[in-house]
């Protein structure tokens, strides 16, 4: 590498492009003769940096001494240092480069190569501001060759390389070669070695005289001692002062006028004069006469400033009545006026009752609570005479809350409630006009095994017909509970329901076991005109049957829908005179008013539910091909021809006369045990297995009118009293009967008064199962219930 | 097909505007809006579905009518704000160069002034209208007539309200138009009816008021400025409606003697002058005490012959008038007819009420109050303590003219107080009378009240018994004089046994004695500590006994309510048996009497058992009340239950307020018993 600069050297040694050989400039000799020679940089450098000129000398020896040492001596490891300092170097000392540098990198024995190199550059830049970059040759041919320099990749030209690196070890502390002679390796892997540290009387020495550029750093790429010249610590100097660090550099220099700062001596325009510069402006002219007239004819009136009474006057005191022609305004439909503060009340006086003063609690409690919450902003207090009363301190504060309250709280119109909460409560009739109605028990009716099933008191109110799960259907005296009259209508079945026909004439009793229905007229206990009666009443019906034999269309003979008989010797002589056999087991028998008809519920039959039987034909009909939902009860309409039928959870109606459905209703219960019509027909009531009475007004809607839940099991039986007393009794099982009271007005504005009257506990619930029927005395507020403990009452 | 109608565009999104949008669309700053809302009585409105209002949002903002800004865009003062603000940004960049005297000329000369005269007009078309509104001025301005002037209530605007009430007191004095007043711990309430309006205001008492905290002085003055236009011109109007001239005459060196009343002098056809005279002479610089004593006496003289006179023509005149002007009062000639009510004439005796009475008020009364209810109710002579200020009738107390003294210092023994001044005694020996001086001596024939006799009998409208009153005696309790009493409210008029609930009585008396029997051990104890701390009365010797007893009392309470609770529904069955119980041993002591031949002493049953059984008997009665009210509630549909539950939670609450007070009453009542009996 070195001899081709060197000839090259040899060859442009004309020119003065030194820079390009910079780096093979390593001798100090060369070096000391270039910088001796050249004056003006030396100039620069002196006044820059005065101590480079006084080490040239050492610059010699120290490369004596480098010769010494060949390790360090070696070629290339100099020169690559030498370039990067020289670089940095010219950062340094140029003005215009760029003023980052590292200086740490700087070391010792840099130092002095630098010293030489500094003045090489500083020619070398010279040089090229003031020569072309070119030498004029001539090529083989004998023309012209323009021989361009070598281009320098120093620091500024475009391609910089990263700074070669002296030491290889990259970032690492100096320190972990502390224990070695090397402190690193240069580029091509060999050891730099440590250079000398200075002995121990150099170091004395140097801490004698002071260097002058010394830090008392270590350059932590060469390992020596980091000293900055007189001229980097002035560049760094003027850097930390914020002063642009090249010297003389005048930032505000003089401005120069060059244009106004001259005098004209002749005119621009040779144009004379123009006569508007010596006549008066007419457009002035014009806006002061306005102003003029407008004085004149007072429209500007000169300030005055207003006397301070006037000020006064003007201010405080009105001098007109603002109403003096006020006409009055309707006030606005949504304005709210502001609400009046309320007044004072007792505990407000200074000297209240001494019972509104709070006592030691309430004033605790008072204090204790946050100001927001407080009832009262105040706590009552009494004091004995008017001079002891203090300033309320809340007041300003209390005032500003108003404040507040007038411009900031929403106002709404609230209805105060001012109603009288008596006139809420429905107007009940006073107990003492409720009355009659039962209350205890007045008999018990022993004698059945197992429960019973359904009790029924006669029209005319003496027997009470029973039938229960032995198969016996019982009568009884009503008011003594004494047993009349017997039979056992079945061995395996149970007698499910028993009725009385209804009419005082005759007294037959309807029974149903099984599939059997059972006409009785009891054998002896009756006057002897009513049994004949009566006993003509069934017997009229004999051979109807056989007589007009049912028929279908097609002319085949059907099966009649019940047969009727006589249901044998042993029943004959108690006085059971029929007995009709439906298809399957009835559990509910429901008499017409007359008494002609009755209708009895088989659930089970699923065309043959509901069946209406005719006592003076002895004919059954089947009124219903098909029913929806499982028939669980069926009533006649007290006066209209109007048949109701109960499925599991509606009840229809049908006219009779028409043959059509009038209403259905929906209870919304989940399953009906029983109802009854009001005996002025248009109300019912429903009971049902899931706990509920439910009150129909049939005039009102298809929907309960009420729903009562007072019982806590399910609901067997429900029966209005009959005989023109608003009473009504619902038999649970929880062994309870409810009465109530239940008014029908006839007038169709008022609705129907219900109210609770009594509860009749006494039944004992046998299988969880309690009152299983329940019927009224047709005039007296007496009731009877069938328990499923086997006993029957009578509640008056 | 019409148009699909897009949300937000109508109903109630529309008529609602919140209040950034409103101050958005009125292009001013927040404080100015807020002034407008304040002069021009806009409020915010809370709207009956607030989440159609703010399309969804549910974030708490306040609403205001869409009508009322778009009213608000018209007010004249919109533009006075513009004016003001564009002023003042030219102040501020004067002073911003340093140009004080531009911006003190800019600040005379151009600051707009604002006028709030359109607004009053506006606001209330009629003057009725603004009577209404009246309550709350009043109460204002009383205020900051008292208060120190602030950063924002400048010290002209504090003399001004002090002027406007003034005034407006002298309209109150001259109509008699003042009804009523209550002194209460937050102040002075006074109500005047003036053209049937009934008007309340609240005065603070003359203290430095507490102005720390959370109180915006800028809100309060924007209030005062509205209410000192609004007062101006109730007060012009009030004057020139009985023949007043408006201003009235203002007296400046007499309010800065504090002659307040009487530093306005009225002028009109109804004033005579001899007031104006008496304070003119007693406003005379005088120049020593002597000579002021001297002077004080004459003018008192002349003063009293001058009014006696007064008060006879008045007499004749009113005799004369008593034919043209009074109502006649209407009877029925027959059975059958009507009667139509007809108003009692009794505004006259009120309004004349203190009119033969001169009152000197003592030096630690309450001046301005006093003067101004005393003038209110007819007395034209009041003097007081010179202290007191400028513009008494009299400032010597002992002058004869004065039959009413206002005292509220205790009447200590003579021997309590300092002697009097040796040097000052012969210069009063001097005089023709003793001094008279409370409380060294009494003048005889003059009435020493304390002050709230005077709020009494105004309050009733009669003159009460001024030895109630007397000082050091213990006052009757001060009630206020606008509670109605409302069935089932508890009344302090009327006697407690009235009031009490049937077996009530018995019930707190039983719970008394078993406090009694309690606490009296307990209460020896606390004896010692009674005497430490001195009880002059027994209230407070009651509520000695009550620290000591409180805590049990509770206990009691609490067991009796569970109790109570316990008992349930087998109560009644209980208290019949021990009443059976209770008859069956009566009758055998009756037997055992008769079967030994003695005659049985009349064994009464113990108080307690007595009381014990009418509570007993009360108690059931109230149950039975109870279960007939339950089972009709039972009855009513969910909705009306709950409307029921709802004005029933008012009444009891005012119910189990007032059986705590009638608790305490009868307890007080007991213990003053048992004080008297020792």
């Amino acid at each position: 590498m070195a001899p081709n600069p060197r000839k090259r050297k040899v060859v442009t040694r004309a020119t003065p492009d030194e820079s390009v050989e910079d780096e093979e400039l390593g001798d100090g000799l060369l070096e000391g003769i270039l910088s001796h020679s050249e004056d003006e940089s030396d100039d620069e450098a002196a006044a820059s940096a005065g101590s480079s000129a006084e080490e040239d000398p050492s610059d010699d020896e120290a490369d004596e001494e480098s010769g010494d040492e060949p390790d360090l001596e070696s070629d290339e490891v100099p020169s690559d240092g030498e370039e990067d300092i020289r670089r940095q170097l010219r950062n340094l000392s140029t003005a215009e480069g760029p003023l980052k540098r590292k200086t740490s990198h700087l070391t010792h024995e840099q130092e002095e190569a630098e010293a030489g190199d500094a003045e090489h550059e500083a020619e070398a830049s010279e040089d090229d501001d003031l020569k072309p970059n070119y030498t004029v040759t001539t090529d083989a041919h004998g023309n012209t060759r323009y021989l361009y320099h070598e281009i320098d990749p120093v620091y500024e030209s475009d391609d910089s390389d990263a700074p070669a690196t002296a030491n290889t070890i990259g970032n690492i502390s100096l320190s972990y070669y502390d224990n070695y002679p090397h402190i690193g390796y240069d580029i091509n892997g060999k050891k730099i070695m440590r250079p000398a540290k200075g002995e121990a009387l150099d170091a004395l020495l140097d801490s004698i005289d002071l260097p002058k550029g010394w830090t008392g750093l270590t350059d932590p790429a060469t390992g020596k001692p980091l000293e900055l010249t007189e001229e980097e610590l002035d560049v760094l100097r003027k850097i930390t002062r914020n002063e642009i660090p090249e010297e003389g550099y005048n930032p505000y220099p003089e401005m120069v006028p060059y244009f106004t700062g001259k005098l004209e001596v002749m005119p621009l325009s040779a144009a004379p004069e123009p006569k508007r510069r010596f006549v008066p402006s007419k457009h002035e002219a014009k806006r002061v006469m306005k102003i003029v007239r407008a004085i004149r004819e007072g429209r500007i009136q000169p300030y005055k400033p207003p006397t301070v009474e006037e000020e006064e006057e003007a201010t405080d005191f009105k001098t007109y009545d603002i109403w003096a022609d006020e006409v009055p305004r309707p006030e606005h439909n949504m304005h709210i006026a502001a609400p009046k503060m309320p007044p004072p009340g007792y505990d407000q006086s200074y000297h209240p009752p001494p019972e509104y003063l709070p006592d030691k609690q309430e004033k605790e409690t008072w204090r204790e609570t946050e100001e927001e919450e407080r009832e009262k902003e105040y706590l009552p207090t009494s004091y004995d005479a008017l001079r002891k009363v203090p300033g309320y301190e809340r007041f300003v504060k209390e005032r500003f809350e108003r404040c507040l309250d007038l411009y900031l709280a929403p106002r709404v119109r609230r209805n105060k409630l001012n109603i009288d909460p008596e006139s809420l409560l429905p107007k009940l009739p006073s107990p003492d006009e409720l009355r009659p109605f039962p209350t205890t028990c007045a008999a018990i009716f022993r004698g059945h095994e197992g429960r019973v099933r359904s009790v029924s008191v006669d029209p005319r109110g003496i027997f009470l017909a029973s039938g229960g799960d032995d198969g016996f259907v019982r009568v009884w005296e009503l008011l003594t509970g004494r047993q009349l009259w017997n039979v056992k209508l079945a061995d395996e079945d149970a007698v499910d329901t028993v009725k009385w026909r209804p009419g005082k004439d005759a007294a037959i009793l309807a029974a149903a076991a099984g599939e059997d229905i059972f006409l009785i007229v009891p054998f002896a206990i009756l006057s002897p005109d009513v049994e004949q009666t009566s006993r003509d009443l069934i017997d009229a019906g004999w051979g109807y049957a056989a007589a007009k034999p049912s028929t279908t269309t097609n002319g085949a003979t059907k099966e009649p829908p019940a047969r009727w008989s006589r249901p044998g010797k042993r029943l004959e002589d108690k006085g059971v005179l029929v007995q009709a056999t439906v298809r399957s087991t009835v559990k509910v028998i429901n008499w017409h008013r007359r008494g002609e008809y009755f209708a009895t519920v088989s659930p089970r039959g699923q065309s043959s539910a509901v069946a209406i039987h005719t006592l003076s034909k002895h004919l059954t009909q089947l009124p219903f091909r098909r029913l929806k939902g499982i028939a669980q009860s069926a009533q006649f309409h007290p006066s209209k021809p109007i048949f109701f039928v109960a499925t599991k959870n509606s009840i229809r109606s049908y006219d009779l006369a028409r043959q059509e459905l009038v209403k259905i209703l929906q209870p919304g219960a989940k399953w009906i045990s029983s109802f009854d019509v009001h005996p002025g027909g248009d109300n019912l009531i429903v009971g049902t297995y899931d706990k509920r009475l439910l009150w129909h007004d049939l005039d009102l809607s298809t929907k309960p009118y009420k729903t009562l839940r007072y019982h806590q099991e399910a609901i067997r039986a429900v029966r209005f009293h009959q005989g023109g007393l608003p009473l009504f009794a619902d038999a649970s099982d929880d062994g309870s009967i409810q009465i109530f009271h239940g008014k029908v007005v006839g007038d169709l504005m008022e609705n129907a008064t219900i109210v609770p009257l009594k509860v009749l506990r006494g039944h004992q619930v046998k299988s969880r199962l309690g009152v299983m029927d329940v019927d009224w005395h047709p005039r007296e507020p007496w009731c009877v219930s069938a328990g499923a403990d086997g006993t029957c009452r009578l509640w008056n | 097909m019409g148009r699909i109608k897009k949300k937000g565009t109508s109903g109630a999104a529309k008529n609602y505007i919140t209040r950034t949008r409103a101050v958005k669309k009125l292009q001013i700053s927040l404080p100015d809006f807020r002034r407008l809302c304040i002069f021009k009585g806009i409020y915010p409105r809370e709207p009956r579905n607030k989440k159609k209002v703010s399309k969804g949002s549910t974030a708490a903002t306040t609403y205001y009518y869409t009508k009322d800004i778009q009213y608000l865009l018209h007010e004249p003062l919109l533009n006075k704000f513009r004016e003001h603000k564009s002023v003042a940004k030219k102040i501020g960049r004067a002073l911003g160069r340093g140009e004080v005297g531009d911006a003190k000329r800019l600040e005379k000369t151009h600051m707009p002034k604002v006028k709030l005269d359109h607004i009053i007009k506006e606001r209330y078309p009629t003057f009725i209208d603004a009577l209404r509104d009246l309550d709350d001025a009043l109460s204002m301005l009383f205020l900051f007539a008292n208060l120190p002037s602030h950063e924002h209530i400048p010290a002209k605007t504090i003399a001004l309200c002090q002027r406007l009430t003034l005034e407006f007191e002298h309209y109150v004095i001259t109509s008699h138009s003042l009804k009523k007043s209550f002194l209460s711990i937050k102040g002075i309430y006074y109500q005047a009816t003036i053209q049937g309006q009934d008007i309340l205001w609240l005065v603070p008492y003359r203290f430095v008021q507490r102005t720390a905290g959370d109180i915006d002085f800028r809100i309060m003055g924007t209030f005062i400025e509205f209410y000192t236009t609004l007062l101006g011109f109730i007060n012009y109007r009030l004057y020139t409606s009985i023949g007043l001239v408006y201003p009235p005459k203002f007296n400046a060196k007499s309010d800065g003697d504090g002659g307040e009343l009487s530093a306005l002098q009225l002028e009109g056809k109804g004033i005579d002058n001899g007031d104006s005279a008496a304070n003119g002479e007693a406003s005379k610089a005088i120049t020593s005490a002597e000579a002021q004593a001297e002077a004080d006496k004459i003018a008192a003289l002349a003063a009293s012959g001058e009014d006696e006179e007064d008060e006879t023509t008045v007499a004749q005149t009113e005799g004369e008038e008593e034919n043209t002007e009074a109502i006649d009062t209407f009877e029925t000639t027959a059975e059958d007819a009507d009667v139509l009510p007809q108003p009692t004439a009794s505004n006259e005796e009120l309004a004349s009420l203190f009119a033969p009475f001169t009152f000197y008020l003592s030096r630690e009364t309450p001046r301005a109050p006093l003067e101004f209810l005393l003038k209110a109710f007819g007395c034209r002579r009041v003097g007081w303590d010179g202290t007191h200020g400028d513009g008494a009738f009299t400032t010597n107390e002992s002058d004869p003219a004065i039959t009413h003294q206002i005292v509220d210092r205790p009447a200590l023994p003579a021997d309590a107080l300092p002697p009097v001044p040796a040097a000052a005694e012969p210069t009063n020996g001097d005089g023709p009378q003793p001094k008279a001086q409370w409380p060294r001596t009494t003048m005889p024939g003059r009435t020493y009240v304390q002050p709230q006799w005077v709020w009494d009998c105004l309050n009733q409208g009669k003159l009460l018994r001024p030895d109630l009153y007397a000082p050091g005696a213990e006052l009757p309790p001060h009630l206020s004089p606008w509670v109605k009493p409302k069935k089932g409210e508890y009344d302090p008029n009327r006697p407690l046994e009235e009031q009490e609930l049937e077996g009530e009585a018995e019930a707190f008396e039983e719970e008394d004695l078993d406090d009694a029997e309690d606490a009296e051990p307990r209460l020896i104890t606390n004896g010692e500590m009674d005497a430490i701390v001195d009880r002059d009365s027994d209230v407070e010797a009651g509520e000695g006994m009550d620290v000591a007893s409180d805590s049990d009392e509770e206990d009691e309470e609490d067991e009796e309510d569970e109790d109570d609770e316990f008992e349930g529904f087998n109560s009644d069955a209980e208290s019949e048996i021990s009443d059976g119980e209770a008859e069956r041993r009566q009758h055998q002591r009756e037997l055992e009497a008769e079967a030994t031949g003695t005659t049985l002493e009349s064994s009464v049953p113990s108080s307690k058992a007595k009381s014990a059984e009418i509570r007993k008997k009360a108690e059931k009665k109230r149950k039975l009340e109870d279960e007939e009210r339950e089972r009709l509630k039972m009855m009513l549909p969910r909705r009306k239950r709950k409307l029921l539950k709802r004005i029933e939670y008012g009444e009891n609450k005012r119910d189990t307020e007032a059986e705590n007070l009638r608790r305490k009453k009868r307890k007080l009542e007991k213990v003053k018993a048992a004080a008297n009996a020792l």
